[in-house]
């Protein structure tokens, strides 16, 4: 089991501080709530009235950073396409790729670095200077710390170019002091060097290249010993550093501006070799010399310390500890997990530290009204909570628009996140009910599959015809194609409006039939009879008959059900249809329109068929 | 690293008992020893008071946010006996319906998952539970569990919706079987579970014994697809106890001690996706746990009230505290 080490922090809230009072707590989907409160409950509370305020805390507001959204947004490029690349990343060429991805990631932090670099000496205001100074000096970092990790685990120098590139980095972070000395001190002997390397095509052995190297610096040592500068000390420091001297070297300490400067520096000059694992041994004294016991190591001297002794797990927690947001260990941690560098076991909270941050990173996108849908993909690739992960934050995102929530909706239903799906349907459902919007709660209830509430929304379409004498939204019930099948009372619905659509277009026979059979099927709820009945009317008083014989039994039998029928609950009884006069004079009416139908629809049929 | 993005000046006149965001992080709801409930719409690092509800006649302990898909409806309990369900119509929020069949204060309110309809579940000094299920049309059924527990019930939870089978293809029109659950907890020191049977009636399921003084939260945790079931609670003894619970049929409950605080620990919640436990405790500090792999308990940060202005940063550093 890993060592644990320190305390938790302690965060505090500001608020008046008083010492009875307690601390009321709720987890909002992205932040944390808390106020000041008693918990003691009682009737009245005889201390002093309490603090009216309430503090919500979020982590990871760095997601609401305008320019940090550019590193997340391209990110997020690079980490899906580093994922899906992964069963194509084989032997030789894998090292060469992987160090490419680094390579783009470091851009994508160098870019967003140099934006806001512009930004803080554009001298808007001194909070916001200040600011983006801390950012700059936080993304600068995040660099130094990610190329090291390059060179070291990607890239996986061995002795020889380890150096340069250890040249590079230092060069690339450190001699943006400006000052030319530095520059000078830095720049001078590695072209010395060149010649001694002659990289491209170097064919030379790397025992070879020391030899060489060994001759020179006894070179150095022997003129330094006989006096050759003794008349220039400068010359004579100059030499003392070229042989790697500590002292000479650190008398030039304002030059070097940390100590992995002088680390590089001192190692250029005494073990230009140097091999990988020995780095460690000239990184501690560097580092101890460097300060020389007047102050102690900053996080950042940590996790280089870390990355120099190849602990690559304590290079992540250190960094997780000290950066403010999730996104650096996140993605690097991705990185050198595909380079096959993290070992899977013995790690806290979740059996995989990759996914760990990877999950903690996305969840905090699902703050941001957009950057969720970044998030989405981190999810994707996180094999075991990933997918719950998702269907719980996914649900929290506000839909404030019709755009957002389709957005939303696509991602559960490519993901066949049923429950989600209905879920979010239905919260915009009911939402369009309250509102009116049949026709938009109707379309939801659909893509829902919610026949219950298919059921519902077509029983106020129905309400509302009776009320109105018209549909609404006829383009949609007209086209409902399969969907219809959904409910029963949603499939009379789209019946329904076809029978006024054959109407419309006079085909009255199709349109008897229908009505007809929407009363036999026993797919017309029985308290919309009436309305069907009443409906027949006009086409038992057309000039042709329309109703056959058979049909006009039919109705009769439907009408009489209904009138004398057993009362069933929420269904006009026949003590209602009787007592209720308009209801009586439609009966009377439907009667007779009956009658006389039969009776010439008999004689019709009657004379069709010859003797 | 963590810091305060709001705050929010809620004009209680006397102390806040409780405040709880809405499903989306939208809008906040906070209730006060001042009778009052107040909701408020804090986005984008806003406070815009869109409702000052009166109604109750003595302080409200606790306020509980329906699913949204039943709208804007929010549950308020209080130490007049009576349970008000408020809802927003057109804009407007108002006072959709008062349950007054209490006969001590009500101290505790939990909507059941919204997969189930809309159920409230509250828990009262009487000892009694009542859930109240909406059966539309602005009509509300009652039923009531009497002596849930000895001298008074002090808070309720509902277990998550676990679904039966599968759902795609239920008949037309039908609702799915679900088996309800819900914890609650009281001051006879026990947890009980409930479970509502096959006639609609709720009967006790399990009890839960550990603590040794009376339970002041019960917190079912949010289903994250595993066959596990936890439950925290935390009592008058301040300890804290995590329940879990691997059976199928879910029998076999066992507590793990997740600390022994100093004092009284009052609540304890789980954030969405169930991996951090909040647990805010008398000695004015609310701390954060999280499980480890191999099932220790370790506290991962302190939120701490107190004076000053700076916020340090919070480590996800560990300490195993024993």
């Amino acid at each position: 089991m890993e060592e644990l080490d320190g305390e938790p922090t302690v965060t505090l809230i500001p608020g008046v501080n008083s010492q009875k009072k307690q601390m009321c707590f709720d987890w909002g989907p992205g932040e944390m709530l808390v106020c000041e409160t008693s918990f003691n409950k009682k009737e009245k509370s005889d201390m002093m009235p309490g603090c009216p305020f309430i503090h919500i805390i979020r982590k990871n507001e760095d997601v609401y950073s305008q320019i940090l959204r550019k590193l997340f947004n391209e990110s997020h490029g690079i980490f899906v396409g580093l994922q899906r690349i992964e069963e194509e990343l084989t032997g030789k060429s894998r090292k060469a790729q992987l160090v490419r991805v680094s390579k783009n990631y470091r851009s994508v932090i160098r870019a967003c670095l140099e934006e806001m670099h512009q930004l803080a000496i554009a001298g808007k205001d001194p909070a916001s200077d200040r600011q983006f100074s801390i950012q700059v000096s936080s993304l600068s970092a995040m660099e130094l710390i990610w190329n090291l990790c390059e060179i070291l685990f990607i890239e996986v120098a061995p002795a020889g170019p380890l150096l340069l590139h250890l040249l590079d980095w230092v060069q690339l972070h450190v001699c943006e002091v400006d000052s030319l000395s530095a520059d000078v001190l830095g720049s001078e002997n590695p072209s010395k060097h060149e010649r001694f390397w002659n990289l491209p095509g170097n064919t030379q052995t790397l025992t070879e290249l020391e030899l060489k190297w060994q001759h020179w610096h006894e070179g150095c040592e022997r003129h330094l010993q006989d006096g050759t500068f003794a008349s220039s000390p400068h010359l004579e420091s100059l030499c003392k550093i070229m042989l790697g001297d500590e002292a000479a070297l650190l008398e030039q300490k304002e030059l070097l501006s940390n100590w992995y400067h002088f680390l590089v520096t001192r190692l250029l000059y005494s073990h230009p070799t140097v091999k990988p694992m020995d780095l460690h041994f000239y990184a501690q004294s560097s580092l101890d010399l460097f300060l020389g016991g007047e102050s102690s190591p900053e996080p950042l001297d940590n996790i280089l310390m870390a990355a120099f002794e190849f602990d690559i797990h304590q290079v992540i927690k250190e960094c997780s500890i000290a950066l403010s947001n999730w996104w650096f260990v996140a993605h690097l941690t991705d990185l050198l997990d595909h380079c096959k560098l993290l070992q899977s076991h013995n790690l806290y909270f979740g059996s995989n530290m990759r996914e760990f941050l990877l999950l903690e990173y996305a969840s905090g996108l699902f703050a941001h009204h957009s950057l969720w849908q970044l998030g989405v993909d981190y999810f994707d690739y996180c094999p075991e909570l990933g997918r719950v992960s998702l269907e719980l934050h996914i649900e929290r995102i506000p839909l404030s628009t019709e755009q957002k929530a389709l957005k939303v909706l696509r991602v559960c239903e490519q993901r066949q996140m049923t429950e989600q799906v209905r879920s979010i349907c239905k919260i915009l459902a009911m939402k369009a009910v309250r509102n009116n919007r049949l026709g938009s709660a109707l379309s939801w209830s659909i893509r829902a599959k919610d026949a219950a509430f298919a059921t519902l929304v077509s029983d106020r379409f129905l309400r509302d015809y009776c009320e109105r004498g018209c549909f609404s939204d006829l383009d949609l019930i007209d086209n409902l194609g399969p969907a219809m099948m959904l409910s029963d009372r949603l499939t009379f619905l789209g019946k329904y409006r076809e029978f006024h659509r054959l109407y419309g277009e006079k085909r009255f026979v199709d349109a008897a039939s229908l009505l007809l059979s929407l009363m036999t099927s026993q797919i017309a709820p029985r308290t919309f009879w009436m309305t069907l009945l009443t409906d027949a009317l006009p086409l038992l008083e057309q000039k042709q008959v329309i109703f056959s014989a058979e049909q006009t039994y039919e109705l009769m039998r439907c009408l009489e059900d209904l009138t004398s029928g057993r009362p069933v609950r929420g269904e006009p009884d026949a003590q209602q249809l009787q007592d209720d006069d308009v209801e009586t004079t439609k009966v009377e009416m439907l009667r007779l329109a009956l009658a006389r139908n039969l009776a010439r629809s008999i004689v019709k049929e009657g004379s069709l068929e010859g003797s | 690293m963590v810091s305060v993005i709001n705050t929010v000046d809620t004009s209680h006149e006397d102390m806040i008992h409780d405040a709880q965001m809405d499903y989306y992080g939208t809008r906040l709801a906070t209730c006060s020893s001042d009778r009052s409930v107040k909701i408020f719409d804090v986005r984008n690092g806003g406070q815009i008071l869109i409702a000052d509800l009166r109604g109750h006649e003595g302080p409200v302990w606790q306020v509980a946010w329906a699913h949204p898909m039943y709208g804007n409806v929010l549950a308020s309990c209080s130490y007049d006996r009576k349970v008000i369900i408020w809802k927003e119509e057109n804009g407007t929020w108002e006072k959709t319906h008062e349950h007054t069949g209490h006969d001590s204060s009500v101290n505790s309110v939990c909507w059941a998952p919204h997969d189930y309809g809309l159920i409230l579940a509250c828990g009262s000094s009487d000892g009694a539970i009542s859930l109240l299920t909406y059966s539309g049309l602005g009509q509300w059924e009652v039923k009531k569990i009497n002596s849930a527990h000895t001298i008074g019930c002090n808070a309720v939870s509902w277990a998550p919706a676990v679904v039966p089978g599968s759902l795609i293809d239920q008949p037309s029109g039908q609702k799915p079987n679900y088996i309800k659950k819900f914890a609650s907890g009281g001051c006879d020191n026990l947890i009980k579970l409930w479970k509502e049977e096959e006639d609609g009636q709720w009967k006790e399921e399990q009890k839960l014994e550990a603590h040794s003084d009376w339970v002041r939260d019960v917190a079912w945790a949010p289903s994250i697809g595993l066959p596990t079931s936890t439950i925290a609670s935390c009592s008058q003894d301040g300890r804290v106890f995590i329940w879990t619970c691997d059976d199928a049929s879910g029998n076999a409950w066992s507590p793990k001690l997740l600390h022994k605080f100093n004092d009284v620990v009052w609540h304890v919640s789980w954030s969405i996706t169930a991996n951090i436990l909040a647990v805010s405790g008398g000695d004015n500090k609310v701390t954060l746990w999280k499980e480890s792999v191999d099932g220790q308990w370790v506290c991962i940060s302190d939120v701490n009230k107190g004076q000053g202005s700076v916020s340090t940063s919070v480590t996800e550093g560990q300490q195993n505290e024993q």
